[in-house]
């Protein structure tokens, strides 16, 4: 817990200073294309936007007004950090759960069936498509899956996003092809893993005596196979989630999905720290707990490991 | 007697050769895959048939024997674009990957000789840095310094330094407990003999794991950085970059955007095929 919330304020650090570390002032970005504007008016908007503090001051400003849960003002906008955030947060928290789930729907059936006979066809199948399906980057899945169902088929729409709120359907038809596509990245990160642990699980004692004792294959296989082989793949929520966090910033480009990866594309493109800064420590924050959540989890699950997670 | 103790304790210096002997012939295939791709990458200038700027009235052609890719929407030839494009993807990702084996190496060693505060430091900061997503991390550090090739390796490479780092600290961690080390600690080697001598030739096939891993990871997030369009700028242009032209113009021409994709995929693929052969052969041969 403790570590949590230092590995929080050492990623708030960095972000800061590496955004400060370069040659480019924001200001001027901002003013670009505007004609005459004269020194006075930059410093003035300098000022406005707290630029002409020492960095230091800088970082206290914008740490103290996050522990008060206030992101701070856009650069470019009337918006504050906050109205921002609040508009895009539920666009890419659902495609990410969404597509999690997917992932371990998929992932659990293929581990489970490759892992009854390891190097049998099955077992090869799974193992060919998810060592293809790790190289492919998350963007050209997007772009296959846009080809094949959007393009030809014309079964689902290429781009776009409703609120669920306006139009539940529209919604959950638009999120099929992106949470698609980040769960069929990411499904072959937990094949591989829960593959390996099941066949150790299922390899183990207590499953012969299982068989031996006349349960049905389901049960064992399911009952006690599985349910053992889960607990440490847990951990690999956790790295499944960092690496959808990352994978969808791009996702949302591709989509076209305004959630806070685009938002943080389009601060890039403006140098708009101010929504940067605090997009990439939010994201980074969700990463985190979900980390400390799964540990946490992990010793609930394990009874072996509570004391040491506790401890943790 | 007192020969035989020191065989016993010999060093082993298993090396690179031994490792790919061990593997199936899925190895040669993906060396020789990526030996092609790398060659026919870096003789760009003479292999090219045409000036990748050089456009013409002949647009978005379908492959044919003159262009064998296609013409894109300028009537530049798309072969010799992707010739071009996969020079500079190369050159990216070797440097990306020089840097972060090199500074990952000395962070991992140094951390797993040093022990105590300077490793728990090291460690921490490697874990920091793991917290933000990469792509992310990229965003900012690119917002930040622009998108230059050079900058774009170095960015790319210091992003992945802390995993590396994490994984060389584990592997030497595990060779110190070897009996070898401790017979070359007991015959008084300096800790440069230790660990230029000693430590580095047997953790080189773990060291050439991670460097085939990571140029896939350069790879991956390279062309997701020039997809977005934050990566390298046109005219220059990296498989990328490609991609992202071909798929503005996907209903025009299809065979824009299939090559770069396709050989993107098939170097992460050929990358990640090596890295798993040679790490089952490192795994499965047993310590002597």
């Amino acid at each position: 817990m403790a570590i949590s919330i230092v590995m929080l304020i050492a990623t708030s650090l960095l972000v800061f200073i590496v955004l400060r570390l370069l040659p480019g002032d924001p200001i001027i970005t901002r003013l670009g294309s505007t004609p005459g504007v004269d020194a006075e008016t930059i410093a003035r908007l300098r000022q406005e936007a707290g630029l002409d503090a020492p960095i230091w001051e800088q970082y206290l400003n914008w740490f103290g007004g996050l522990l008060r849960g206030d992101f701070g003002q856009s650069f470019f906008n009337q918006f504050s950090v906050n109205e921002l955030i609040v508009m895009r947060l539920p666009a890419t928290l659902e495609v990410t759960v969404v597509s999690i789930i997917v992932a371990i729907l998929i992932a659990i059936p293929a581990a489970v069936l490759s892992a009854l006979k390891p190097l049998g066809r099955v077992d090869r199948v799974v193992t060919a498509i998810s060592t293809a399906g790790m190289a492919f980057p998350q963007f050209l899945i997007g772009i296959m899956l846009i080809i094949v169902f959007a393009v030809n088929l014309e079964w689902l729409p290429a781009r776009g996003y409703i609120p669920f709120e306006q139009d539940p359907v529209g919604n959950l038809i638009r999120m099929i092809l992106p949470a698609l596509t980040l769960a069929l990245a990411s499904a072959p990160l937990f094949i591989r893993f829960l593959r390996a642990s099941m066949i150790e699980v299922l390899s183990s004692s207590f499953i012969r005596t299982a068989t031996g004792k006349g349960l049905s294959r389901w049960a064992v296989v399911v009952g006690h196979g599985l349910r053992n082989a889960l607990i440490p793949s847990l951990t690999m929520l956790g790295l499944v989630v960092g690496y959808t966090l990352g994978g969808v910033v791009i996702i949302e480009y591709v989509f076209g999905i305004p959630g806070l990866g685009s938002l943080a594309i389009d601060a890039v493109f403006k140098r708009d720290y101010a929504v940067l800064q605090s997009v990439v420590l939010l994201i980074s924050a969700m990463f985190i707990l979900t980390t400390l959540v799964v540990d946490l989890l992990y010793g609930v699950l394990d009874p072996r490991l509570r004391i040491g997670a506790r401890r943790g | 007697m007192a020969s035989s103790t020191v065989l016993a304790v010999a060093n082993p210096r298993r090396t690179f050769l031994d490792s790919v002997r061990n593997t199936g012939w899925q190895t040669w295939v993906a060396i020789g895959v990526l030996a092609i791709i790398v060659i026919v990458s870096v003789a760009a200038p003479i292999l090219a048939p045409f000036d990748p700027t050089l456009q013409s009235k002949d647009r978005f052609a379908t492959p044919s024997l003159v262009h064998l890719f296609g013409t894109d929407e300028l009537g530049r030839d798309l072969f010799s674009r992707v010739l071009f494009g996969g020079q500079l993807t190369m050159f990216i990702t070797a440097g990306a990957t020089a840097v972060a084996m090199f500074i990952g190496v000395i962070w991992g060693m140094i951390a797993a000789f040093a022990r105590g505060l300077a490793d728990e430091v090291l460690m921490r900061l490697a874990d920091t840095v793991m917290a933000i997503p990469q792509m992310l991390f990229a965003l900012v550090f690119i917002s930040a310094f622009g998108a230059t090739p050079e900058r774009l390796a170095l960015i790319i490479g210091v992003l992945l330094t802390p995993t590396t780092a994490r994984l060389i600290r584990s592997t030497v961690l595990a060779e110190i407990q070897e009996d070898y080390y401790t017979a070359a600690v007991a015959y008084g080697a300096s800790p440069r003999r230790l660990l230029l001598t000693e430590i580095l030739p047997n953790v080189r096939v773990p060291i050439l794991v991670q460097t085939a891993i990571n140029a896939a990871n350069v790879l991956l997030l390279e062309a997701s950085m020039s997809f977005v369009g934050l990566g390298i700028q046109p005219p220059d242009a990296t498989w990328g970059t490609l991609v992202q032209q071909g798929y503005q113009k996907m209903y025009q021409s299809f065979s824009y955007l299939l090559f770069p994709a396709l050989l993107i995929f098939i170097t992460i693929w050929m990358l990640n095929l090596l890295a798993d052969q040679l790490g089952d052969s490192s795994s499965s041969k047993g310590r002597s």
